[in-house]
């Protein structure tokens, strides 16, 4: 028996030509937490195609258990006691968690009929073997994030997994319930089971896994154990450059409030939510999924319409009826779901940053060149570093953080007073994330209000000037400048 | 040369599948049919069949785009007929001269635009602001409007339509260019430079492809749906008025099978009721293909017109098999794959 559950070594695979991995070799031991991290890119999600049987490597050697694995297909992955639980969980929305627990087995076992007994023991033995507890007669649509992610990990377990992988678990998580998948993780892992988990998150790696492997542009720049890293080193070997926090300092901030929200309620979301906004700030709104905060957002953007209280601009009441109303004001939102809020994937890159500015490039009665469209887009690529040959192609080319660049191309390339960003990072790597915020720092100095809206506390502690605490629909805390600590709004959240 | 030829063909799948398609259609009855198929008469058919449903396709094909599809058209198209064939038959008399003739056409177009406008608002009010899935909401509206006409006229087509009216319908300008056929061309044009060269065309591909983003970015995406279907829908009636003036009446159920042969048509052009994609260049070249097609059945004495639908099916299969190598993946129907 080898010491590795699983060794993987001169691993090479490419597509039509373009080498997605060359040369990986990386190891995990059984019982024992392994990260792979990278930028988005980097080969990450290939090389667990490649480990799962979805796809077939072009060289290189695998070891499972000490013997060697030829061809794999995915049927024979989950024999072997592979188990791979993707981002979008492959659950079924609108079957129950019993159905969805048992299915595979029971479908694998050739049965036929269904017996709701067998179904229920099936689901309940799945349940005991992490110890959770939920509704068996629960829509699986209606359960949050994380609890369908611990139904499918259930599920994963029933097949008598030796190794689990979880493909960026925490994207949807909050912090709460990310700790409560870590002790999920670390009862497998003490258990014997090998988890393999994939992430780009800096600290949670550090606090979950015992091997690191870490990747950059398809090869793996470094393996070994995650504790002889350090924050720092662990970020340079993952983006390949020194990255320094630098901390937002206000520089001309206005004397009136751009943005004064008087007593604003909307029924069941939030109440009573008072604050003002000047030039040249960045104020952070951060709070728990639930706590109102996406819906205040939304109010001041016009795609809610809270009854009660007013919002000023500039000192002059104003009733934001809808986003293109918000727009007229000078009032730009950049959304917290960038695939399916933000852009059409589907759709060139230059027609995407131009979206909202077509009345610009556009003459009196609407009609438009094409060349001028790509030449806004051009200006807006070279000043972002958007990285793309050509703003004609898909903007589902480009990578998480190019693509929020392109949103944020969208809103700046109108003339704003205002900017409203929902979780500017979510899912960027932490390159473009550095970019971007520099360049949020840049717009505010330049004399724009700048609203943040984030969970991730180390982002609202570096760019924000103010923050604001949300809880349960209700502003809690507010505090500026050198008071914002992780530490001082964890304690208001909880 | 070469070279920039498969560039093209890389770049526009639909285009060369199409372009292969006329030229393989073109040469099979050049070879079976040498004798009539290149004949005066022959072409004249075709160029003077399918303006009708050629201006009904160029309707929807402005639903499809924006990510919704018409059911409604045909049913819709044949009311606005009948209300205006009944305007006509009441104000026409014998001995008017043609002056007061064109006074009445015109107010007729007026009505057929009035209630092609109006179909087109209630559709778009249903599926923008109820949020009723467009095929539902326009299979119920084409009921009614089918029901509405069949009790109006207790399903017997109306006649009276004025003498000047069907005269036109059949005249040939300068003697080789049919009246329907400059109707259908100017559309064509109109609609090329509402999609390529204004914003409404960007906007309505980019409401196609994702209409929740269009109203994050301050579109006036129910206001645009709106409009949509108040263009196609008066085409598609425009397109009801040439069947009048072919069949000099008006009927609950005239030209029921175009429904299906104008989604036929989209899809072999690759305009797809996912949205957000499709060349009207294409739906040109398929609109000429079907219609090829059929003229081409009609010539062979031992296959009748079923025949002709039948290789419009097996046709449709085939592109279909096709096309899922240019998308890579396929045929989605309203699903979008999430990045990874």
């Amino acid at each position: 028996m080898s010491e590795y559950l699983l060794e993987m070594t001169g691993i090479c695979k490419s597509f039509a030509g373009v080498h997605a991995l060359k040369n990986v070799n990386f190891k995990v031991r059984p019982g024992k937490v392994m990260c792979l991290a990278g930028e988005n890119g980097c080969g990450k999600s290939t090389l667990v195609k490649i480990i799962s049987g979805v796809y077939t490597k072009d060289e290189g050697e695998v070891l499972f258990e000490g013997k060697p694995i030829t061809k794999i297909t995915p049927a024979e992955a989950t024999k072997l006691g592979i188990q791979v639980i993707y981002q979008d969980l492959s659950i079924f929305p609108n079957l129950t968690v019993m159905e969805n627990l048992a299915i595979n087995s029971e479908i694998t076992a050739g049965k036929k009929l269904v017996n709701r007994k067998s179904w229920e023991a099936t689901a309940k033995e799945a349940l005991s073997k992490i110890g959770y507890d939920i509704d068996l007669n629960a829509k699986m649509g209606e359960l949050s994030v994380a609890d369908k992610q611990l139904v499918a990990i259930c599920r994963a377990l029933l097949f008598d997994a030796k190794l689990i992988i979880m493909d960026e678990p925490t994207t949807a998580l909050t912090k709460k319930e990310v700790d409560a998948l870590f002790k999920t993780a670390r009862q497998l892992r003490d258990s014997g089971i090998a988890i393999m988990f994939i992430s780009h998150k800096t600290e949670e790696i550090f606090e979950i896994s015992d091997d690191v492997c870490i990747m950059r542009n398809g090869e793996n720049v470094y393996a070994g154990p995650t504790k002889d890293l350090t924050p720092k080193e662990f970020t340079y070997h993952m983006t390949g450059r020194e990255l320094t926090d630098d901390h937002f300092v206000t520089r001309n901030v206005s004397k009136e409030p751009v943005l004064k929200v008087d007593h604003l309620t909307l029924k069941n979301k939030f109440t009573d939510v008072s604050f003002e906004l000047r030039e040249g700030e960045i104020l952070g709104i951060t709070g728990l999924l639930g706590s109102g905060r996406t819906e205040l957002a939304l109010s001041l953007f016009g795609l809610e319409h809270p009854k009660e209280g007013s919002i000023y601009l500039n000192g002059e009441a104003v009733k934001i009826s809808s986003p293109i109303k918000a727009q007229k004001l000078k009032i730009g939102y950049v959304p917290e779901d960038r695939l399916t809020e933000g852009l059409c994937l589907q759709q060139p890159i230059s027609d995407n940053i131009t979206l909202s500015s077509l009345k610009r490039l556009s003459n009196a009665i609407g009609l438009i060149k094409n060349k001028d469209i790509l030449d806004d887009a051009d200006i807006w690529k070279e000043k972002f570093s958007i990285k793309t040959d050509d703003v004609r192609k898909f903007a589902s080319t480009l990578s998480g953080g190019n693509q929020q660049k392109i949103v944020l191309s969208k809103w700046l390339s109108n003339d704003l007073d205002v900017l409203i960003l929902n979780g500017p990072t979510v899912g960027v790597d932490v390159g473009a994330k550095q970019d971007i915020h520099a360049l949020v720092h840049d717009l505010a100095n330049e004399g724009l209000a700048v609203i943040i809206i984030s969970d991730d506390l180390s982002e609202v502690v570096v760019n924000c000037s103010r923050v604001i605490v949300m809880k349960e629909g209700r502003i809690v805390g507010e505090m500026s400048g050198d008071d914002i600590t992780e530490n001082k709004i964890l304690e208001i959240i909880r | 040369m070469l070279a920039k030829v498969k560039n093209f063909a890389s770049k526009n799948n639909y285009t060369t599948m199409l372009l292969s398609l006329l030229a393989v259609l073109l040469l099979f009855f050049s070879i079976t049919k040498a004798g009539t198929f290149w004949t005066v008469g022959t072409w004249k058919g075709i160029v003077m069949q399918f303006p009708e449903y050629g201006l009904m396709t160029i309707g929807v094909m402005f639903c499809f785009i924006s990510g919704n599809i018409d059911m409604s058209f045909v049913a819709l198209g044949d009311f606005a007929t009948i209300m205006a064939v009944r305007y006509m038959a009441a104000h026409t008399t014998e001995g008017m001269s043609n002056g007061q003739m064109v006074g009445v056409i015109l107010v007729s177009l007026l009505i057929v635009i009035l209630i092609g406008a109006l179909g087109g608002v209630i559709n778009g009010v249903l599926i923008a602001y109820l949020n009723i899935p467009p095929v539902m909401a326009t299979i119920a509206m084409q009921l009614v409007w089918l029901g509405l006409s069949t009790a109006l006229t207790q399903g017997y087509a109306v006649t009276g339509v004025t003498p000047l009216f069907t005269e036109i319908g059949h005249t040939m300008l300068f003697g080789f260019l049919p009246v329907p056929l400059l109707v259908f061309i100017v559309v064509f044009l109109i609609a090329a430079f509402l999609l390529k060269y204004t914003t409404y065309g960007k906007k309505l591909y980019m409401i196609g492809t994702n209409v929740k983003a269009a109203r994050f970015s301050a579109i006036n995406t129910r206001g645009m749906i709106i409009g949509t279907f108040v263009l196609a829908d008066i085409i598609c009636c425009f397109g009801c008025m040439l069947m009048v003036s072919t069949m000099n009446s008006a009927k609950a159920d005239y030209g029921t099978s175009y429904v299906m042969n104008v989604i036929l048509i989209l899809v072999l052009a690759g305009v797809l009721p996912d949205g957000g994609m499709g060349k009207i260049f294409n739906v040109l070249l398929a609109i000429i293909s079907i219609q090829i097609i059929s003229s081409g059945v009609n010539m062979f004495s031992s296959l009748n017109p079923y025949h002709a639908s039948m290789i419009w099916g097996g046709l449709l299969i085939i592109v279909l098999i096709l096309s899922t190598r240019f998308n890579g993946s396929g045929f989605k129907l309203r699903k979008r794959k999430k990045k990874v």
